[in-house]
């Protein structure tokens, strides 16, 4: 495909107003936001309310397109009669504005799951395919991020999961449009003024500044295949000994898919919806059988399925790595569980087992 | 016990070498299999629980003002698999401030704890910082260094420095604290080893409720409403509390389902009153529910209130005197029951 490559424009930081109320009109436009003092994403009706002055969010961006409650239908009862009402919202245009890399590319993660096999989430893809991606380049990345370790090159300017793409060069933005869909956005946002060479290399030189900062440097080249092995290894005890089994790791995990299916009743009134909520592997209800086993009946297994599923289930079977580097979990860990401190762990054995082939031969 | 605020810092590293000694001697002398205590962070204003069952990995202890978590919460199910996989009796040594220890006097009349397999390694506690405070105020910014120095809380970032009012960053629920100390009663000689505090009872004048209080019910209502807001319901409140040991809690009972699963505001205000319900008379007030919620939830009007209710209505105050039983497992005769409905 021959696209034309589009000239990098500039937002001045008073223009996100206009910016905001030019395209609020055709779309849900979703942007940071500060409630009670946590950076969340929230559909934006006032633009003073926008607040790009953050690191990351809190609760990932993942729960604009899939919420920690949903409603999946709702329907209404009379007799055995059952009258199902769809969802009317899934046309309905959406912005992502402002996000970060890492989660721009959680995206497509996400989008793996509920893509996957014979079954599709028509309710995710439907709204995935009606959203536009702007993101906003990290300049000042946390001590907790490592998304240059990851598969997916990530970094805290990466472009390639975005339509559009903001970089912050202090009193305005460079606006980048990368996809089509953006370039389409851009185009029709003609008072944007265009870039000088001297904005664009301000960006590049950020963009690099940036990617000097993140100091975690992880080794995840051969996890699966260490993790393979490993499954009973007495480390899974010893990184899961002060996990107080809560869901916070997995909630607030940009690319954690699992989700809970619960009717509402409404007896009186005859009527009912369908709700989807989110749902950990870390509960211990999570993999409890209706025999009464549970195969994941401590916190040992529940610690040990959370990293497997990320670093070995994942790239078996999406040829993928199920982790973005965002360092939420690590952030906010109420034990301070460090997924970093339990990659280097891991590796460990892998140095422990070539040793050892070493020694043999 | 008086909080000499002068030098924070200097009582620290004094409490953490007491505290090592001690650990050290119990090890030593086999008086416990392991010690449960905390070890320094490996992201700022964090610390981590850790479990020590060797003399030479004592040093790894620490003590400083963010060992927020209730450490009598590993000594109940469900997270005694350990306890269970290894040996039945293991005897475990526990870092208490005064409301760990205090939760461990509690959950041992609830006969979930045997003051025969613990040692309660008493600390003289300066109060716990407010992480989650720290953290909202400063949004944008990342600390990357927290100190405590004579009266203020140091935090760092890359290029910020700022001091804030010790007093003031402290948790909620220390600012009211009137046990420092683990509280010792003959019963618990044995029990108590380092720092402790002679108490029977704690006088209280709950001023801090005063505001809360006069309010209308639709006010408090909407203060409670606001307050929980955005809990997503990952129940770290609830897992990280020692007084929450049930197999099956009610909120996850699904044969039938009693309470909502769902994040509308109904349900997660049921849960967290629900959950209320069952602290009467049990909370210690240790604050740990609300330092390690990752959205910043403070529950302490809540936990305040019950404290409140129990004390002036039965005068009990959760986990002093082992000797002591609470309200909510005394049965006496001339209970008043006007709560119940019909003639009396």
């Amino acid at each position: 495909m021959v696209s034309n490559k589009m000239k990098e424009r500039i937002l001045e930081k008073d223009q996100i107003k206009q910016f905001h109320e030019d395209l609020a009109r055709y779309y849900n436009f979703y942007a940071p936001t500060k409630v009670k003092g946590n950076f969340v994403f929230k559909k934006i009706t006032n633009p003073d309310d926008i607040d790009l002055n953050y690191l990351n969010s809190k609760t990932p961006p993942k729960e604009i397109l899939f919420p920690r409650m949903e409603t999946l239908f709702t329907y209404k009862m009379d007799g055995k009669e059952i009258e199902i009402e769809p969802r009317t919202d899934l046309e309905e245009k959406n912005i992502i504005f402002g996000i970060r890399p890492c989660d721009a590319y959680s995206f497509n993660l996400l989008e793996n799951f509920f893509n996957f096999g014979e079954f599709k989430d028509d309710i995710f893809l439907k709204k995935k395919e009606n959203t536009i991606i702007m993101g906003l380049g990290c300049n000042s990345p946390r001590s907790t991020c490592f998304c240059t370790s990851l598969d997916y090159n990530g970094h805290p300017h990466r472009k390639d999961d975005v339509d559009i793409f903001l970089t912050d060069l202090g009193e305005k933005y460079l606006v980048n449009p990368i996809s089509d869909k953006g370039k389409a956005i851009i185009d029709k946002l003609a008072w944007l003024s265009e870039a000088n060479e001297k904005e664009v290399q301000k960006a590049v030189e950020l963009s690099d500044e940036a990617e000097s900062q993140i100091s975690t440097e992880l080794d995840l080249e051969n996890t699966a295949d260490i993790l393979d092995p490993n499954f009973n290894h007495p480390l899974w005890g010893e990184v899961s000994e002060n996990c107080i089994g809560c869901g916070t790791c997995t909630f607030l995990c940009p690319t954690c898919t699992c989700f809970d299916v619960v009717d509402e009743v409404d007896q009186y009134n005859d009527k009912g919806k369908r709700v989807r909520l989110w749902d950990t592997c870390q509960f211990c209800q999570y993999s409890l059988e209706t025999s009464g086993h549970n195969p994941r009946n401590s916190k040992i297994e529940r610690c040990r399925n959370r990293v497997l599923h990320k670093f070995s289930y994942y790239p078996k079977n999406y040829n993928m790595i199920g982790c973005v580097g965002c360092g939420r979990c690590i952030q906010l860990c109420p034990v301070n569980n460090d997924l970093r401190e339990i990659i280097k762990k891991i590796n460990l054995i892998k140095n422990k087992s070539k040793k050892e082939e070493v020694t043999v031969a | 016990m008086v909080i000499n605020m002068g030098n924070i810092q200097a009582e620290n590293e004094e409490i953490q070498k007491n505290m090592r000694e001690v650990a050290r001697n119990l090890l030593n002398d086999k008086k416990v299999d392991m010690i449960i205590g905390y070890a320094q962070g490996t992201v700022p204003l964090s610390s981590s629980p850790i479990f020590i069952r060797n003399v030479e990995e004592v040093d790894n202890l620490i003590w400083d003002n963010l060992c927020y978590v209730n450490l009598a919460r590993y000594v109940v199910p469900p997270l005694t698999e350990f306890v269970d996989n290894e040996k039945v009796n293991l005897k475990v040594g526990i870092v208490s401030r005064g409301c760990v220890a205090r939760s461990l006097i509690h959950l041992a009349k609830e006969k979930q704890v045997n003051t025969e397999n613990i040692k309660i390694i008493g600390i003289p506690c300066n109060g716990v910082v407010n992480r989650r405070r720290i953290e909202k105020e400063l949004g944008e910014k990342e600390v990357l260094e927290l100190s405590v120095s004579n009266d203020k809380v140091i935090v760092k970032g890359k290029d910020f420095e700022k001091e804030l009012p010790y007093q003031d960053y402290l948790n909620e629920l220390c600012k009211t604290c009137k046990v420092k100390s683990p509280p010792m009663s003959s019963s618990l000689s044995d029990v108590i080893v380092g720092d402790s505090l002679e108490v029977t009872s704690v006088e209280d004048d709950f001023a801090d409720l005063v505001n809360f209080e006069s309010q209308a019910p639709d006010e408090k209502w909407k203060v409670i409403k606001e307050l929980l807001s955005d809990c997503t319901r990952c129940y770290a409140c609830r897992q990280a509390c020692p007084m929450c040991y049930c197999n099956l809690c009610f909120v996850d009972q699904n044969k039938p389902i009693w309470f909502g699963k769902t994040s509308d505001i109904s349900d997660i205000i049921v849960f967290h009153l629900v959950r209320a319900m069952h602290m009467a008379g049990r909370c210690v007030g240790c604050g740990s529910c609300s330092s390690v919620c990752p959205m910043g939830i403070d529950l302490k009007i809540i936990n305040r209130k019950l404290e409140k209710i129990v004390k002036e209505r039965f005068d009990f105050t959760a986990g002093l005197d082992l000797e002591v039983m609470p309200p909510m497992m005394t049965q006496k005769m001339d209970d008043s029951e006007d709560f119940m409905l019909g003639e009396h």
